[in-house]
C-alpha cells in the first residue's frame, strides 16, 4: 500500500513539477530555448440525479486529473541538436501527452468495492510521436490520434482511433477519450494540381497496434453499459424451448477471435487525398482497418444435462471504409459552412437473430454494409436580444445512417432483462436475458449547438447542446456553462438530460431512448475546476 | 429682481441663505459644465468638429514631455478629442519628438503594377493592382474617390507582411484589474509583390498569415490560417484548428462585426479598417496633423487610471489622411467610423468607431509603430517567451507594428497589445508548405 501511494506521488509531483515554479507557470514553461511544457489539474465531479433532480441524486465520479504536455525541438532550420546539419530535414520536434487520474469515489463509496478498483486510476503516456518536416513532406511518427472527417462526435470517417468509453461514455471530449495508437502518418503537400488547391496526400500506417472500443459491463460502475428493462435484477436464467436453465449452473466458453493487440498481421492503414476545387473544400479516404466494437459467434448453446453449455467467439472482421467530405462557405446570401461526410462501410459485425430464416450461418452473427451521409452547417449568428457584442457559433448536424445489406433480423446491443415466463406463467424469482432490439434499415439523428461568450472579457462562455433521434424520439441536452475565473482557473457547471417524447424502441445513439429510461436515467450535473498552465 | 427681493424679505433668513447658495452654486455649475461636457463628450460630432477646427499654428514642440497640466494648451488641439477621456490623466507624460520623415524600401514601386492597368471601379474597389508599391501616392483633396484612396494605401502599405510577431495582450477593466492575458504568435507573408508572386503559380493570393494561441492553456494550440486575395470581391479563405478537435474547420470569413475572443475589437477594425470597401461609403474629410506614437522606442509603457493607454512613450506630430467610412449595411453596429491614415506611412493612426444607436463611441484603437531601421541602434524588448535576432528587421525600411489599444468605450473595456515583431523572409518552397491547409490537419498536440 505504502509502495502504490508512493508510486502515485511521484508520478503526480512528475506531472506538476512545472507548478513549482509559479514565477514561471503562467503560461506555457519554457525550459531553455527548446523545450516547452504545459498541462492542467482538473476535477471534475459528477452527480447522477435520475428521475428527479437533487431529490434522489447520488454522487458516481470525482475523477482528479493532471495532465502533462511537452514539446522538445531538437531540429531547427536543418540543424538538429544546435550542431549538426540534417539536410533536408528542416524541422523536427518530439511530443508527448502523459495523463494520471485517479477517481475518489472509489475511496468514498461501498458499492465500487467489488470493482476492485477497475477505473479507479490511470497513468499513461496517451501520446508520444516525433514529427518531421521534410518539405513537401512530413512524417508523424509514435502513438497519436488521427482524426478525419467533417462530424463531430460521430463516428463515420472518425474511426482511425478506438474510444474509451469506461468512464464517462462519449460525453467528455473525444480528444480525451479517443484511444491513441502507435502508427506512422506521411503527409505529401502537393499544393497546386490542375484545377484544384491545397491539395495533400495524407497516408497512415499502424503497423500491429490494434485496440477495439472499450466499454464497462461492471454494475455498479455508472457508465456500465447493462441493457434495459429490470434494472434491478440481473438474468439468471435462460429459456430453451419450455424449459428454463439455471444460468449459475451454466458454462460458457469464450474464445478470443478479436486480432491481437500486438501482430504485424494486423496492419491498418489508408489514406487520404485533401483539397479545394473551386472554393469547395474536399478530401477522399479509404481505411483497412478492423470492426472496433466485437461481434459474438455463437458456435453452440444446448443444454447438457442440467448445465446450460454455450460457446461463443467474439471476433473483430476487417472493415473497408470509404469516405468522402467537402465544405463549402457561402459568405454571401446564407453566412454559413455547409459541411458533408458519406461513408460506406463494408465489414462491421452485426448480431442476427440466432436460428432465425437469414441467420444462414447459424451462428447469430454477419457482417454487413452500411452507409452514413451527414449534413452540417456551422453559422455565426447575431442573436442581439441574447448578446449584443458577440455572435452566438450555431452548429448543426443531421445523420442518416443505412445498413445496406439489411435484414429484419439484424439486432442491437440492447438486451432486456425480463421475468421468465414458462407456459404463459411468470416463475418466480427467474429472469431471463432477451434481445428485442431490432435494428431499423435507416437510423436518424440530428443535432444543434449553440455557444457565445459574455462578459466584458468574454470570460462566462455558455454552451447549449441538444440532440434528437426522430425514430425512437429519444433525445439529449446539455447546458453548460463555463467560467474563466483566471489565467489558471477555470469552473465549469453542465447539466446532461436524457429524455424520450414516447414510445419504447431503442436509438443507437445513446440518448435519451435508453439513458432516459425509467431506473436508468442518468441526468448528471457536472461540476469541473481546471487549474491550468 | 424685484419680486425676489419681496419675496425673499417675506421669508426667515436661513431660507434666503439657502438661496443665495443655490444660486452661487448653480452660476459656478453653469460656468464650469461646458468644459467638462466637452471634455467628456464622445459623439460623432464632437469628433468632426475638432477635424475641422485645427489649431492655427500651436504645435506641440519636440523635444519637450507633456503633461497633464499642458492639455489646453497644446494637446487638445492635436489628441482627438474622443480620446481624451483616456489619454489625459494625472501623471501623464508624452514625449514629442521631432517628426521624421521615413523612406519607403529602395525597391518600392519599381515592382508595382504598371498605373494603366489597375484602377478603382465604380464601388471604390481596386481592380487589378498586384502589388509591389503604392497604388496611389499623390491623392488629390478635391477627388472624389480620395477616401478610397488613402484606405486603399494603407491596405497595401510597405511592411504590412512579412513578419514574425509573437504577441501579448492584456484585457482590461475600467478600473484597471486584469481580467485575461493572452499569447500568440502571427506569421505572415505577402505574396504579391507586383510583377512576381512570392510563389509562382500563386498570383491570386494577396498574402497570407497563421496565427497560433500560446497560453492560457484553453487556448494553447488554436490556430488560424487566413488566405486574402488579390481580388478584393472574393472573400478571404480561413481554417481554425482547434487541439480538442484534432483536425481543421473552416470557417466564415464574411463576418466581420463580433467581437473575437472576448477582446474589444471586430474583425473589421483591423488596423482601423479591415473590412471589404464595397461594403461602405467613403469620404474624406481632409488632412489633419494630429499626435501619433510613431517609431516609438520601444513596446511602450501602459498607463492611465485604467492601465489602457500608452504613457512614457515617444510622439511625433504626424500629417493624417481623415476618412469617414459608412457602412452600408443596416445592422451593422457602427453608424459612422473616422480612420486616420498617416500621409507619408499610410499606417493607421487612430480609428473611431460610432454607436450606430446613439452616434457616441463605441470603439477606439490607436497604434503603436516602429521604423525598422531603428531596430539595431534602438531595439525593442523581446518577447517574454521567444527571442529573435532583431538585426534581421534593419534593412527593410518599413514600419513595424509594436501594438495597438483597442477601446470599447461602451462596456467600458480595453485591449492592449504588445506586438514583439521581427521580420521574417520565407522561401518560395517553405511559404507554399508553411501557409497550407496541410500544415492545419495537425498541431501543437
Amino acid at each position: 500500500m505504502i509502495a502504490r501511494c508512493r508510486k502515485q506521488l511521484i508520478v503526480l509531483s512528475i506531472l506538476l513539477s512545472p507548478l513549482l515554479f509559479p514565477a514561471l507557470s503562467w503560461s506555457i514553461v519554457s525550459v531553455g530555448d527548446d523545450i516547452e511544457l504545459e498541462g492542467f489539474v482538473r476535477s471534475m465531479n459528477i452527480l447522477k440525479t435520475g428521475a428527479r433532480p437533487f431529490n434522489d441524486g447520488e454522487l458516481t465520479h470525482q475523477r482528479n486529473t493532471a495532465q502533462l504536455e511537452g514539446k522538445y525541438y531538437f531540429l531547427r532550420d536543418s540543424t538538429a541538436f544546435n550542431s549538426f546539419s540534417t539536410g533536408p530535414i528542416e524541422e523536427a520536434t518530439f511530443t508527448f501527452l502523459a495523463r494520471a487520474a485517479h477517481d475518489s469515489i472509489f475511496d468514498l463509496r461501498d458499492s465500487y468495492a467489488g470493482l476492485n478498483g477497475r477505473g479507479k486510476e490511470e497513468y499513461k503516456v496517451r501520446e508520444a510521436f516525433v514529427d518531421f518536416i521534410m518539405p513537401p513532406f512530413s512524417l508523424r511518427l509514435g502513438r497519436q490520434q488521427v482524426v478525419w472527417g467533417e462530424t463531430d462526435n460521430f463516428r463515420a470517417l472518425d474511426v482511425i482511433n478506438p474510444l474509451d468509453r469506461t468512464w464517462h461514455g462519449t460525453r467528455e471530449s473525444w480528444e480525451d477519450i479517443r484511444i491513441p495508437l502507435w502508427m506512422a502518418r506521411g503527409i505529401w503537400d502537393v499544393g497546386k494540381i490542375g484545377p484544384f488547391e491545397e491539395t495533400f496526400l495524407e497516408v497512415i500506417v499502424i503497423p500491429d497496434d490494434f485496440q477495439t472500443n472499450k466499454v464497462f459491463a461492471d454494475y455498479p460502475r455508472p457508465w456500465a453499459f447493462r441493457g434495459i428493462g429490470l434494472q434491478e435484477e440481473a438474468a439468471n436464467s435462460v429459456l430453451l424451448g419450455d424449459t428454463l436453465a439455471d444460468l449459475y449452473d451454466s458454462s460458457v466458453t469464450v474464445i478470443d477471435g478479436t486480432e491481437k493487440e500486438t501482430d504485424i498481421r494486423n496492419v491498418q492503414s489508408g489514406f487520404r487525398f485533401k483539397g479545394v476545387w473551386n472554393d469547395v473544400e474536399f478530401s477522399v479516404n479509404y481505411f483497412y482497418g478492423f470492426a472496433q466494437s466485437p461481434g459474438v459467434k455463437i458456435h453452440s448453446a444446448e443444454l447438457v444435462g442440467s448445465t446450460f453449455e454455450t460457446v461463443i467467439e467474439t471476433i473483430t472482421p476487417r472493415t473497408n471504409v470509404f469516405g468522402f467530405t467537402a465544405n463549402y462557405s457561402e459568405e454571401k446570401y446564407t453566412q454559413s459552412v455547409f459541411r458533408l461526410e458519406t461513408t460506406v462501410t463494408k465489414g462491421l459485425p452485426v448480431a442476427i437473430k440466432f436460428g432465425s430464416r437469414d441467420d444462414t450461418n447459424g451462428n447469430g452473427f454477419d457482417t454487413a454494409s452500411q452507409s452514413v451521409v451527414m449534413i452540417g452547417i456551422d453559422r455565426p449568428t447575431w442573436i442581439p436580444a441574447l448578446n449584443s457584442l458577440r455572435t452566438f457559433f450555431i452548429s448543426t448536424q443531421f445523420f442518416w445512417r443505412r445498413w445496406l445489406d439489411y435484414s429484419s433480423f439484424y439486432r442491437g446491443s440492447f438486451y432486456d432483462v425480463q421475468p421468465a415466463v414458462v407456459g404463459g406463467s411468470v416463475v418466480p424469482g427467474r429472469f431471463i436475458s432477451v434481445n428485442n432490439d431490432k435494428i431499423d434499415q435507416d437510423e436518424f439523428v440530428f443535432t444543434f449547438s449553440a455557444s457565445s461568450n459574455y462578459g466584458r472579457a468574454g470570460l462566462w462562455r455558455p454552451l447549449f447542446v441538444f440532440a434528437y433521434d426522430p425514430r425512437s424520439s429519444g433525445a439529449y441536452n446539455k447546458i453548460q456553462m463555463e467560467y474563466l475565473y483566471s489565467k489558471h482557473l477555470v469552473f465549469k457547471l453542465e447539466q446532461h438530460l436524457y429524455w424520450r417524447e414516447s414510445g419504447s424502441d431503442q436509438s443507437p445513439w445513446g440518448l435519451g431512448s435508453y439513458l432516459g429510461e425509467p431506473g436508468i436515467r442518468r441526468n448528471e450535473t457536472q461540476f469541473t475546476a481546471t487549474f491550468q498552465f | 429682481m424685484k419680486n425676489l427681493t419681496v419675496h425673499s424679505s417675506e421669508h426667515p433668513a436661513p431660507f434666503h441663505r439657502l438661496l443665495t447658495s443655490a444660486f452661487v452654486l448653480t452660476a459656478a455649475a453653469l460656468l464650469w459644465m461646458p468644459a467638462q461636457v466637452i471634455a467628456e463628450d464622445q459623439s460623432y460630432q464632437a469628433l468632426r468638429d475638432w477635424i475641422d477646427n485645427p489649431p492655427a499654428e500651436n504645435y506641440a514642440t519636440p523635444g519637450k514631455h507633456y503633461t497633464l497640466s499642458d492639455r489646453k494648451a497644446v494637446l487638445e488641439a492635436l489628441i482627438p478629442q474622443t480620446a481624451w477621456k483616456y489619454y489625459f490623466f494625472e501623471g501623464m507624460d508624452m514625449e514629442v519628438t521631432e517628426t521624421g520623415h521615413y523612406p519607403a524600401p529602395d525597391d518600392w514601386g519599381k515592382k508595382m503594377t504598371p498605373t494603366a492597368d489597375y484602377k478603382l471601379d465604380d464601388k471604390g474597389v481596386l481592380v487589378g493592382f498586384t502589388g509591389g508599391g503604392t497604388p496611389y501616392p499623390e491623392i488629390s483633396e478635391d477627388d472624389p474617390m480620395a477616401g478610397q484612396k488613402a484606405v486603399w494605401n494603407m491596405l497595401w502599405r510597405p511592411g504590412s507582411n512579412d513578419y514574425n510577431m509573437p504577441m501579448m495582450v492584456w484585457l482590461r477593466s475600467e478600473d484597471g484589474t486584469l481580467d485575461r492575458e493572452m499569447e500568440f504568435i502571427s506569421v505572415n507573408s505577402q505574396f504579391a509583390h507586383g510583377d512576381h508572386s512570392l510563389v509562382s503559380g500563386y498570383e491570386e493570393v494577396k498574402s497570407k498569415q497563421l496565427f497560433e494561441f500560446r497560453s492560457p492553456r484553453d487556448m494553447a494550440g488554436a490556430k488560424n490560417l487566413t488566405i486574402k486575395y488579390v481580388d478584393h470581391y472574393k472573400e478571404n479563405s480561413g481554417w481554425l484548428y482547434m487541439p480538442a478537435q484534432r483536425k481543421p474547420r473552416k470557417v466564415l470569413s464574411s463576418e466581420r462585426t463580433g467581437e473575437l475572443m472576448g477582446m474589444d475589437m471586430i474583425r473589421e477594425d483591423s488596423m482601423g479598417f479591415g473590412g471589404k470597401v464595397y461594403e461602405n461609403k467613403f469620404t474624406y474629410l481632409g488632412k489633419r496633423k494630429l499626435l501619433a506614437t510613431v517609431n516609438v522606442s520601444d513596446n511602450p509603457e501602459i498607463g492611465g487610471p485604467s492601465n489602457w493607454v500608452p504613457d512614457k512613450a515617444r510622439w511625433e506630430v504626424r500629417e493624417n489622411h481623415v476618412v469617414l467610412i459608412e457602412p452600408r449595411a443596416d445592422n451593422h453596429p457602427y453608424s459612422y467610423r473616422i480612420v486616420f491614415i498617416d500621409v507619408e506611412t499610410n499606417w493607421t493612426s487612430w480609428m473611431f468607431a460610432f454607436d450606430k444607436r446613439d452616434d457616441q463611441l463605441f470603439r477606439l484603437n490607436q497604434h503603436f509603430t516602429k521604423y525598422s531601421e531603428t531596430f539595431d541602434t534602438e531595439p525593442p524588448s523581446q518577447a517574454p517567451y521567444v527571442k529573435q535576432d532583431f538585426s534581421k528587421s534593419v534593412g527593410h525600411q518599413v514600419f513595424l507594428h509594436l501594438g495597438q489599444t483597442d477601446i470599447n468605450a461602451k462596456k467600458p473595456h480595453a485591449t492592449i497589445t504588445h506586438c514583439f515583431v521581427n521580420k521574417k523572409a520565407f522561401s518560395a518552397a517553405r511559404a507554399k508548405q508553411f501557409y497550407s491547409l496541410r500544415n492545419m490537419v495537425s498541431g501543437r498536440r
